[in-house]
């Protein structure tokens, strides 16, 4: 199968004069389909480094500590309402237990992080890489990364936003690649975003996704996924100047949210049959919390140990960008997506891309608003 | 014969709706209204048509009758089972039963002091002492010895919300997906149409699809009892094909396409399904000029100034401003479980999720959809409504601060504050994504998700 895709491509390369370094590129262009995707949290086996104070609390536990069985009856108005009160409209601090202290929350402490130097500083609150990369901005992994749903590939949330991700096709992310004369060096190439309309193409055993499948790319409801990005290769790392892009972020049953990243820049390492690495990026709070609600509700959010409030709280005390011009108040916070892509043949509905072009146009128009 | 029998029933069904709505409402909608199957019913019972649910059984008086079927929950079951006494007590409960998570029972209930018994809000459809069984209706013994209709098993309930022939305000075919609560369901005759089709309720309406849920399409291309869809059309529309041994019956037909090969006509409409349809329920084919969803009755219209929106899902029903419309949906956690949707409910469990507990902040997020005073529904599931905006309570038409506003199947509508036509940030808002105490837009259309049914 490898064989003959290669034969293809070097077909290709020979009918279009393609480099004979961009195996997989058709037409100047490759695309992928997303089949993974997780906020990037660095973590060790036992946690002890970033999180030597333990791992947060999630709903149960904190209902229990706040309302402890002691054989006084309460209502659901002091229990139920309050806690629900708080996931939709949090409070600014923690809720005081029954020993009279505010719940606790505990942040990421350790220094290393996954993520982009998304401001070109380096500041006292960043992270470095692991590969030593001082200046890393992502302090949404400091707020969630002692959350044990967060982490992976056990924790409930990553988990279940990679089922469902794969179950149902309102996620389905798309990349292409246009302009692609070599797959390996290219200084200059676009990636553009899509939703795809597709199921993800797997082995027999349906959980290994391979290469090569079709992606419809949705033109009619989709338009607002549609972005574009200048970027470069460098030694087959893919690499764009950053922009605005919303993706649909919808992680379970049935739900309808999307997610704006905020000066958003790709950083993915590019074979013929996949891409991998991360999106580094901003997201507005309020976004983020309504997204994270609706996804999480408070049954949900109990396995894994994750309090709707608390985790936003802690991301409005650790939010680093987009100052509020009137309070001072940071209203968006760095962040970092881990993603794996697999190589699909992307197909447009409108063959003019008419419907794109304007998709882009509407959207170029938006992003400078 | 047989078509003479159809031919009374459709005429009874347009007779019954006359009777309910009136002259004027019946002319409105005496197209199109589903037909069914005829059974053997005790005296006293009949078929009412419904503009949602389409055909439902009824009551003497015209009331349309509910189950309440088992339901699992997270942490336990409600509900009746299959031929067993029903579980719809006068017991006033007070307490939460902790059968849905994440929260514990024992919890006071907000409406204790007001609370009515599951017997007030759903009277049990008594049967006289010498009642008989007649085909799936049945007599079951209640816990104290008296005898309730049952039907397929399952004890019969009238709702107190219910006061028209025809209205359907106590439950619906339609679910949410998820974990809704222990909800009762009316009951109502089986559609009359062939074995290979099925009528799926959505949000366009009661829908005609296949056995396998795919939807079937009719064209403006054909002529009555013939179809013209050949060589090209037939790459992308498949004729839903009829056996040899097939029979009409009532509106349906059966069309010769050429010698042996036979196909289903509905109303005179040969049919189809798409080939580009990759789900079930799908309303794509529809895109393409000329062809058309097929329904056994359209969903009832919705106010004039209402528009519909594309969203990144599908289409929603919007307001004059294109702002999407969303319905609010609530079951407690009590035995009975109780709706808590209504105005004449607690409204404790929407002011959390919409305003924090504050009824001023649920009213700028989540704002009433006002109708003119003068405001005339074109369809009966549409209505208008006065209400207290800061208790969301009914409230009488000339109360200080009170609001007429839109309300479907009885139950105000709502707008989110600061969206734009096409978004539906408000959908999925709150426990269970809407679910159980919550938020969701009015879908029409979902090519993604099965939110428009």
């Amino acid at each position: 199968m490898r064989t003959h895709f290669s034969m293809m491509a070097a077909a290709a390369a020979l009918i279009f004069g393609v480099s004979a370094h961009a195996e997989g590129v058709t037409n100047r262009t490759i695309g992928y389909v997303l089949t993974n995707k997780s906020w990037a949290t660095y973590q060790t086996p036992d946690g002890k480094a970033e999180c030597p104070k333990g791992f947060n609390d999630g709903p149960r536990e904190q209902f229990k500590a706040l309302f402890p069985e002691s054989g006084k009856k309460r209502t659901l108005a002091e229990t139920q309402f309050a806690r629900e009160a708080d996931v939709w409209f949090p409070s600014e601090t923690e809720p005081l237990g029954a020993d009279g202290k505010p719940l606790p929350y505990i942040d990421v402490s350790g220094k290393t992080a996954l993520g982009m130097n998304l401001d070109g500083k380096v500041g006292p609150n960043d992270f470095t890489s692991p590969e030593g990369e001082p200046g890393i901005d992502n302090q949404l992994y400091r707020a969630v990364g002692c959350a044990t749903g967060f982490r992976g590939p056990e924790g409930a949330y990553t988990f279940f936003q990679n089922d469902y991700m794969q179950r149902y096709i309102f996620n389905r992310i798309l990349i292409e690649i246009t302009d692609v004369d070599d797959l390996v060096n290219d200084n200059d190439v676009t990636v553009t975003t899509y939703r795809g309309l597709n199921p993800l193409l797997t082995s027999a055993n349906g959980k290994d996704f391979i290469p090569g499948g079709t992606q419809r790319a949705d033109e009619r409801w989709g338009k607002r996924y549609i972005h574009s990005f200048k970027g470069k290769i460098v030694n087959g790392v893919l690499t764009t100047e950053p922009g605005v892009t919303k993706i649909p972020y919808a992680d379970t049953f049935d739900t309808n949210v999307d997610l704006t990243l905020m000066q958003a820049r790709f950083k993915l390492k590019l074979t013929p049959t996949s891409a991998e690495g991360l999106i580094g990026t901003y997201v507005d709070l309020k976004e983020w919390h309504h997204h994270f609600a609706v996804n999480w509700t408070s049954h949900h959010a109990s396995y894994g140990q994750l309090s709707v409030p608390s985790i936003t709280r802690a991301m409005a005390r650790l939010a680093d960008a987009y100052p509020d011009p009137a309070t001072g108040k940071n209203t968006a916070i760095s962040a970092a997506l881990a993603m794996k892509f697999s190589q699909a043949y992307i197909v447009h509905t409108d063959p003019k891309k008419k419907a794109v072009a304007s998709a882009q146009k509407k959207n170029q128009v938006a992003d400078a608003q | 014969m047989r078509v003479y029998q159809t031919l009374l029933a459709a005429g009874l069904s347009v007779l019954a709706l006359v009777l309910a709505n009136g002259a004027a409402q019946a002319q409105k909608q005496a197209v199109e209204q589903e037909d069914y199957l005829r059974e053997p019913m005790p005296a006293g019972f009949q078929v009412v048509a419904s503009e949602i649910e389409g055909p439902v059984f009824a009551d003497a008086s015209g009331k349309t009758l509910y189950k309440w079927p088992l339901r699992g929950l997270r942490n336990g079951d409600v509900g009746d089972r299959k031929n067993a006494p029903s579980n719809c007590t006068d017991e006033v409960y007070k307490e939460n039963s902790g059968l849905m998570s994440p929260y514990p029972p024992g919890l006071g209930l907000p409406d204790v002091a007001t609370r009515r018994s599951c017997v007030a809000l759903w009277p049990p459809v008594m049967a006289g002492a010498n009642a008989k069984s007649v085909g799936k209706w049945t007599v079951i013994a209640r816990r104290d010895g008296a005898k309730q209709w049952a039907y397929d098993g399952y004890p019969l309930y009238t709702s107190d919300l219910d006061q028209k022939p025809g209205d359907v305000l106590g439950g619906t075919y339609r679910k949410v997906r998820g974990d809704y609560p222990g909800v009762r369901e009316p009951i109502g005759p089986h559609a009359n149409i062939p074995p290979a089709f099925t009528v799926m309720e959505v949000g366009s309406g009661r829908l005609l699809v296949n056995s396998s849920g795919y939807s079937v399409y009719s064209w403006d291309g054909d002529a009555a009892g013939k179809s013209n869809c050949n060589a090209d059309c037939l790459k992308s529309w498949s004729p839903v094909l009829a056996a040899e041994t097939s029979q009409p019956q009532g509106e349906w037909t059966i069309v010769q396409r050429s010698p042996g090969v036979l196909q289903w006509a509905f109303r005179k409409k040969p049919l189809y399904t798409y080939i580009a349809d990759t789900r079930p329920k799908s309303l794509t084919g529809s895109d393409e000029a000329g062809w058309h969803n097929v329904y056994t009755q359209q969903a009832p219209a919705a106010p004039r100034e209402f528009t519909q929106q594309d969203t990144h899902a599908g289409i929603v029903l919007a307001d004059a401003h294109g702002k999407t419309i969303y319905t609010y949906a609530c079951g407690d956690d009590a035995l009975d479980q109780q709706a808590c949707d209504h105005p004449a409910s607690p409204q404790e469990y929407r002011l959390s999720i919409c305003g924090g507990n504050d009824a001023a902040r649920c009213l700028k997020t989540f704002p009433l959809v006002p109708a003119a005073k003068n405001a005339v529904s074109p369809s009966r599931a549409w209505t208008t409504i006065d209400i207290d905006p800061l208790t969301g309570r009914f409230a009488k038409p000339e109360q200080a601060g009170s609001m007429h506003v839109w309300a479907y199947r009885g139950r105000p509508v709502y707008t989110l504050a600061d969206e734009k036509p096409g978004d539906v940030d408000g959908d999925a808002w709150g426990e269970f994504y809407g679910a159980r105490n919550g938020y969701r837009a009015f879908w029409i259309r979902d090519d993604f998700y099965a939110n428009a049914g």
